[in-house]
């Protein structure tokens, strides 16, 4: 995705990502197995194959109000405006019209609450992904200019217990969820992969669907690199292909007009154009590769 | 009249009193009728409403007001009134008759007794022979059916049902009727007559007689509804939706009838595929993956059939694939034992649900097909001439013998091991009531089963040809018991004692068994849940034979396997899902659990074979035909893996450039460079920078 490599682009390379996922209370077995047993996914997934990502994870008993305070307050005293932070919550929320809490052992959370701690963390890209039952409740709270708000559901009272969580995860380690291949899966690309699957379970399972995740700014989700893998970055950082590069951004702008300008285009010169375009690409990227 | 009989001390003003009360509900139960003829139906039950309150303890006029709601659709609000009636009067035959009349709607072998204490009550109320006739009729109990119909007639020898359900003897044997004349410009004795060509699967003589009685009677409403119901059912929808209108724009507007004309306006949203066969009806989100399967697997069946049964058919055959299970379920309305139906074959038309109707795993499209394939092959040859067993237990032995698929059909569940522990499997003469007037619940569902078992024996005992000389014996119009006699050599209660003998032998060790198979199955599980995973699969293995068809939520075979991986034991892993799946197991996320299983192991070629059993059970799932097109395309069948590529860029999968580009690898490989290189540009379109798609457009460009 073009908008994504530019930004790669001006992002510091030493820039870090720190990241918290909180599984907050299961109050059921089965679902303490299963918040706990996403998160130490996540956990994995998000320690794997790189060094710029500070990674955090708060599950079980450890998952209290005290212990997410501090690892916020954590991240608060260390992250640079440079840097970007990503919040994850696994588990049930409440919301009795007002006020959002995230269900934790001992004294729950509340969106105000977090909002305050989150807001003293300069990272200048935030990310909150809740995905807890009436997530949607938490959006207002949540909302600031540099931060990108995905919740499971779309108001506070759809309060059935979510599955969005499980596809989130899912997202993460799927490479299918790189839509656009830049080997790089974006927030935005596993909001809509998540998302996807979250309506093809209730649609398989001839359920009414209980939850409607929901992103508050596509754009920014879009130019949120959550998980990067392969060798893209490395291309973009180097400066002896800075030419190629530039000669393949004019072509993938080239590209980009020309879907525009799709629906107004008879489909036999639009095909014809777009092909050619792509055969321009392909060798201007062959080129960058030797 | 009784109030006045109970009190002779009332005093002349009183009895004016009375008497001008008595007069104002004659005169408001008058006002309600002609409301009620005026088609005022509003106004004849606010009447109605009054007169009850004003004469609570009136039974008769409860029973009118009843009637009033029956006749406008409202069948909870009528049966209350029925019950309140024969609270106040506990032998009002009217209300006794009304509960009858609402039972024999639904089947419901209680009719009988309820038109039998009718009788009791009021042994002159000819409508209860006549219910009871119809019942038997409907049963195909002639003997039983003409002898009610008698007992009308005796009463009333112009009784329209009796002299109809009298008619029906000759008809239905393809004898003309002297009957027929006497039922004279009453369109209702021709309607009752369509009514049991319907219920016998001959559509094309059922709308004859619904014709007639239009014709003799153009405002016989319910006869245009029921005319286009059926002409809906052979595929003739203009038509069909004129008769709805008339009907549903003169206020016959019962359920069938509204929801019918809802899903013709729905069929915009279905397109018509001609094959060479007949013609594919999908829905338009769906076609494009659906297509491929159901066309192939609609030309093999018919490839099949026509030689097996050595028949063509007459017409070209349609099936029409709803992915909305209500919609199907329209295109059954007023049939008999329709519970849990999945198909129905009208004809030359089938309608059946899509995969996609259903919650995956829970529905074999194909098998289902197959089924009703048999049955437009069998109806056709036989002209409609076959009793509902043989049809249903022929369509039943198909599905795991014609398909050549014994994982195919259904499982023996623990409904049918009771009805056979119980002794409730019925006797050959007798079976066709257990599909039309089922006695228990699952009665339907074990007829079924007992109908496919009692042609699985004859096929064993006495060769599959035999199968086809009972159908070719029962397209004379030969009654079940001579068939039997006549085909087998046998007294029908001969064949019974053989066919549960045969049944015993099949079953016993699951139906003695089945009690200490569900306590062994509990303590499996809390074994595995224990982390006492060897326990857990030496019980499981130990059980496993009592009940084998068990592949349901629960079962031994998955239990066993997750204990075997729990211990890293792919081995024992993979040879109890390759039980599970050999046997018939069908839940897709354990299917491809096995085939991923294979696949880790080298054998490419056994999970191809395990996945591709998804696409005749859920074939709406994008990582199956991800996975079919890799392993196809990994083993070098490259037709097959464009098949599946095409399907899962149908799908609009998540990673479309990833479909686009594995599409266009297969076709490459299939030496379809210009398709090769179309697939290759639409990876691109959605993911200008995929490079292994750049490569390949690189290459297939010319």
């Amino acid at each position: 995705m073009k908008v994504l490599a530019l930004v790669l682009l001006a992002s510091p390379v030493f820039a870090s990502t720190y990241l918290l996922t909180v599984a907050g209370l299961g109050g059921e077995p089965d679902y303490e197995q299963r918040f706990t047993a996403l998160a130490t996914d996540t956990d994995k997934i998000l320690k794997t194959g790189s060094t710029d990502r500070i990674v955090e994870t708060l599950k079980g008993a450890d998952a209290t109000k005290p212990k997410m305070e501090a690892a916020l307050n954590k991240i608060a005293s260390q992250a640079k405006p440079a840097d970007a932070f990503v919040l994850m919550l696994i588990g049930h929320g409440t919301f009795d019209g007002t006020e959002y809490k995230f269900n934790l052992p001992g004294p729950d959370i509340s969106a105000t609450e977090l909002a305050a701690l989150m807001n003293k963390i300069q990272a200048g890209r935030q990310l909150v992904v809740d995905m807890t039952s009436a997530s949607g409740g938490a959006v207002t709270a949540f909302k600031k200019d540099n931060r990108t708000v995905i919740t499971a559901t779309k108001s506070g009272t759809e309060k059935n217990a979510t599955v969005f969580a499980r596809f989130w995860v899912e997202a993460l380690r799927d490479p299918a969820a790189d839509v656009d291949k830049n080997e790089t899966i974006s927030a935005l690309e596993a909001f809509q992969y998540a998302e996807k699957k979250t309506a093809g379970f209730y649609t398989e399972q001839k359920h009414l669907a209980t939850e409607h995740p929901q992103v508050d700014d596509q754009q920014h989700a879009a130019a949120f690199p959550l998980l990067r893998f392969g060798a893209a970055s490395a291309v973009v950082t180097d400066p002896a292909k800075r030419e190629l590069i530039a000669k393949k951004d004019e072509i993938e702008n080239k590209i980009d007009a020309l879907k525009y300008q799709k629906s107004l285009m008879a489909p036999e010169d639009y095909k014809k154009q777009l092909t050619q375009l792509l055969i321009e690409l392909a060798k201007a990227q062959e080129a960058v590769d030797k | 009249m009784r109030i006045l009989q109970k009190d002779h001390r009332l005093k002349p003003v009183a009895v004016l009193a009375l008497l001008s009360c008595t007069l104002a509900s004659a005169q408001s139960l008058q006002r309600a009728e002609a409301l009620w003829k005026a088609q005022d139906f509003k106004g004849a039950m606010a009447e109605f409403e009054v007169l009850i309150k004003a004469n609570p303890k009136n039974a008769d006029y409860r029973v009118r007001f009843a009637n009033l709601f029956y006749e406008r659709y409202n069948t909870p609000e009528a049966q209350k009134l029925y019950q309140e009636a024969l609270a106040i009067d506990p032998k009002n035959a009217r209300a006794m008759l009304g509960l009858a009349q609402i039972l024999a709607d639904n089947y419901d072998p209680k009719v009988n007794d309820f038109a039998t204490k009718a009788l009791e009550a009021d042994p002159k109320l000819f409508e209860a022979h006549e219910l009871m006739a119809k019942a038997a009729l409907e049963d195909d109990n002639r003997s039983k059916a003409e002898a009610e119909a008698d007992a009308a007639l005796k009463i009333n020898p112009d009784a329209i049902d009796a002299i109809a359900v009298k008619a029906l003897m000759d008809l239905l044997v393809d004898k003309p009727s002297p009957w027929v004349d006497k039922i004279g410009k009453r369109g209702k004795g021709y309607e009752t007559i369509a009514f049991f060509y319907m219920i016998n699967r001959r559509y094309e003589e059922s709308i004859d007689y619904y014709r007639k009685a239009i014709a003799v009677q153009p405002d016989l409403w319910s006869a245009h509804s029921a005319l286009g119901l059926n002409l809906m059912r052979l595929g003739h929808q203009e038509e069909a939706r004129k008769e709805l209108e008339l009907a549903y724009n003169n206020h016959f507007a019962d359920a069938a009838t509204s929801n019918s004309l809802t899903l013709i306006d729905s069929y915009k949203k279905f397109d018509t595929f001609r094959t060479p066969t007949g013609a594919l009806v999908l829905n338009k989100k769906e076609e494009d993956v659906l297509k491929p399967y159901f066309e192939s697997e609609m030309q093999r069946a018919m490839a099949t059939y026509e030689k097996k049964y050595n028949y063509k058919l007459k017409v070209p055959l349609q099936i029409e694939v709803y992915p909305d299970h209500d919609d199907f379920a329209v295109r059954t309305a007023g049939l008999p034992g329709i519970g849990g139906i999945l198909g129905v074959t009208f004809n030359n038309v089938i309608a059946m649900d899509s995969p996609s109707g259903r919650p995956p795993g829970s529905f074999h499209w194909a098998s289902t097909m197959w089924h009703e394939m048999s049955h437009a092959y069998i109806l056709s040859l036989t002209d409609e001439r076959m009793p509902r067993w043989f049809t249903e237990g022929l369509a039943v032995h198909e599905e795991t013998t014609a398909t050549g698929h014994p994982d195919w059909g259904d499982r023996m569940t623990p409904e049918i091991i009771a009805a056979i522990r119980d002794k409730k499997l019925l006797s050959v003469s007798e079976i066709d009531r257990g599909f039309v007037h089922p006695t228990y619940p699952s009665q339907v569902v074990v007829s079924y089963y007992q109908a496919g078992k009692i042609c699985d024996y004859i096929a064993q005992k006495w060769g599959e040809p035999k199968l086809l000389d009972i159908v070719h014996a029962f397209a004379k119009d030969i009654a079940t018991n001579d068939v039997i006699r006549q085909q087998l050599g046998m007294e029908p209660d001969a064949f019974d004692k053989e066919f549960l003998a045969y049944i015993d032998k099949e079953t016993s060790k699951t139906v003695s068994g089945f009690a200490d198979w569900t306590k062994q199955v509990r303590e499996m599980n809390q074994l595995a849940k224990d982390g006492k995973e060897d326990e857990a699969i030496a019980k499981g293995r130990a059980i496993e034979n009592v009940y084998p068809e068990y592949v349901e939520a629960g079962n031994v075979y998955t239990a066993v396997a997750d204990a075997c991986l729990k211990k890293k034991d792919t081995a024992c892993a993979l040879d109890e899902l390759g039980r599970y799946n050999k046997i018939g197991g069908r839940e897709p996320d354990t299917v491809k659990q096995y085939a991923k299983l294979l696949a880790d192991a080298g054998k490419k070629k056994e999970a191809i074979a395990a996945l591709e059993r998804l696409n005749f059970i859920a074939p709406l799932d994008a990582e199956l035909h991800d996975r079919l097109g890799g392993l196809m395309f990994d083993t070098g069948d490259v037709k097959g893996s464009v098949k599946e590529y095409q399907a899962l860029v149908a799908m609009h999968p998540i990673d479309v450039a990833g479909a686009h580009y594995n599409l266009a690898r297969a076709f490459k490989a299939d030496g379809r460079k210009d398709q090769a290189r179309e697939e290759a540009v639409s990876a691109l379109e959605a993911a200008p920078n995929f490079k292994p798609a750049q490569k390949l457009l690189l290459e297939v460009a010319e």
